[in-house]
């Protein structure tokens, strides 16, 4: 039976994950630390590998990771909370860890359940999942690139008509902005897997066909304003994901490709990529409009999902 | 449909007033040659959106300006350059930010607000990451500075 292993030293706090994840259904097994829980490998064949913040930067968390996904862990995931934000780019830079999530308290019991819920049920695709029910997405289908500048002024004008800061609307222009350029001039890639529009000027015009449309579906729900940017090539894929969302290179120089991504993540307060390789790639990311920027964390929750075939 | 439309400059005094977006189609290279004296001034209060283009664009234009031994200073700095500013060192350049906007909120009455702060007058509170005391427009309390000090004011220490 699959199983979801969790490592972590606090017994409250394994506790209550116990307690979030234990609703699916799946066993859920617990290590106090990294030995124990690399021991544990031999015996389990967890879907998922949970890791505390306080460990993850420790070179026993890179085996762990390795040896959990050699036994088919779709996904390494670490919970990072206010005392370890400060870790931020070791985690990143450490290449391993698909999913990130920050949490202000204790445990963030929504994110975590969609998490693996996503994972286990490999149901990966929709910015509902994010939004409570009822949540309309305004949906507009991107036919030619010129398209893009409109769609997000416009995006911002509606965001302020429906009560919103001006920080959302900026924070939602830049997200939108980045994510439709990368789907437009990025994702089209030939059969050798040549990107052939990355080099093309950004404000010439481009006819988007059915094989080169871009769809942005956009929500709020008074928690997150969520913006999905989907395009049908499904060329990116986990490495390039965790490159650029590590590059530190973006905060010295600002240069280079996956600067949009990069840009993107620190522009929100969760990016979720959701990959059917060859197909789709879908971006979807969270902005919190509950909390003003002082009651938030300095850092921001990422995952990266990957369709089983 | 709304539009958002190219960057505009117009000359206003010492200063040259930049509105609007700074992205693809911002040629920023063109304010070089509009310096004046050793100097530019750029005005940037009008700006309302700066993407990862506009980024570049800005980075080549603040390398040119210390190639060609240009003092920038930046006036009134719109709060989306702000957040690039601190999150990409390298926009910073060698300018000179003198007054830039800050978010703000007030606690009675829940209005939030970007406030113009005075970077030389507020100069030795800012060095100590305090932000300065500003009146809400709406009901005439005090206002809070509305993001992290630290995170916010990080351009001004480089």
């Amino acid at each position: 039976m699959p199983s979801i292993l969790i490592v972590h030293p606090d017994r409250k706090t394994q506790r209550v994950v116990q307690r979030i994840l234990g609703v699916t259904g799946y066993r859920v097994d617990i290590a106090d630390d990294l030995e124990q829980a690399i021991r544990l490998l031999a015996n389990v064949a967890p879907v998922l590998v949970v890791v505390d913040g306080s460990a993850v930067t420790s070179p026993r968390a890179v085996e762990l990771f390795t040896e959990a996904r050699a036994r088919g862990a779709e996904a390494c995931m670490t919970l990072l909370g206010a005392a370890d934000t400060a870790k931020m780019s070791s985690i990143l830079a450490l290449g391993a860890v698909t999913n990130l999530l920050v949490h202000p308290m204790p445990v963030l019991a929504e994110e975590l359940t969609i998490t693996v819920q996503k994972v286990i049920k490999n149901d990966l695709f929709g910015a509902e999942k994010y939004l409570l029910w009822g949540t309309e997405l305004e949906e507009t289908m991107i036919t030619r690139g010129s398209q893009r500048p409109m769609l997000v002024a416009e995006l911002s004008e509606q965001v302020r008509s429906r009560g919103q800061s001006a920080r959302v609307a900026s924070m939602a222009m830049l997200v939108a902005d980045e994510l439709i350029s990368n789907a437009i001039h990025n994702a089209p890639v030939d059969a050798a897997g040549a990107s052939y529009r990355k080099d093309l000027p950004r404000d010439r015009e481009l006819e988007l066909d059915e094989r080169h449309r871009v769809r942005m579906r956009w929500g709020c729900d008074a928690r997150y304003l969520a913006i999905e940017i989907t395009d049908y090539f499904g060329s990116l894929d986990r490495d390039t994901i965790l490159n650029a969302l590590s590059r530190n290179d973006v905060r010295e120089s600002g240069g280079g490709a996956g600067m949009g991504v990069a840009l993107a993540y620190r522009s929100c307060d969760h990016l979720v990529f959701n990959l059917a390789p060859g197909r789709r790639t879908e971006i979807v990311a969270l902005i919190d409009v509950r909390h003003p920027p002082t009651e938030r964390l300095n850092a921001s929750s990422y995952n990266v999902f990957v369709e089983r075939a | 449909m709304e539009t958002r439309g190219r960057m505009t400059i117009e000359a206003r005094g010492d200063a040259l007033v930049l509105a609007g977006a700074i992205d693809e189609s911002a040629a920023l290279h063109e304010l070089i040659g509009r310096a004046a004296a050793g100097r530019l001034v750029l005005d940037l209060g009008g700006i309302t959106f700066i993407n990862s283009l506009g980024v570049r664009d800005w980075i080549r234009m603040q390398a040119a300006a210390q190639k060609a031994s240009l003092s920038v200073e930046l006036r009134r700095v719109a709060e989306p350059l702000v957040h690039q500013l601190n999150m990409i060192i390298a926009t910073r350049g060698n300018a000179r930010v003198t007054s830039f906007f800050a978010p703000y909120a007030c606690d009675a009455c829940g209005r939030e607000e970007s406030l113009l702060i005075d970077a030389l007058a507020s100069a030795a509170g800012l060095a100590k990451l305090e932000a300065p005391a500003m009146t809400c427009p709406e009901c005439g309390a005090q206002m809070a500075f509305n993001d992290f000090p630290e995170r916010y004011f990080s351009f001004l220490s480089s």
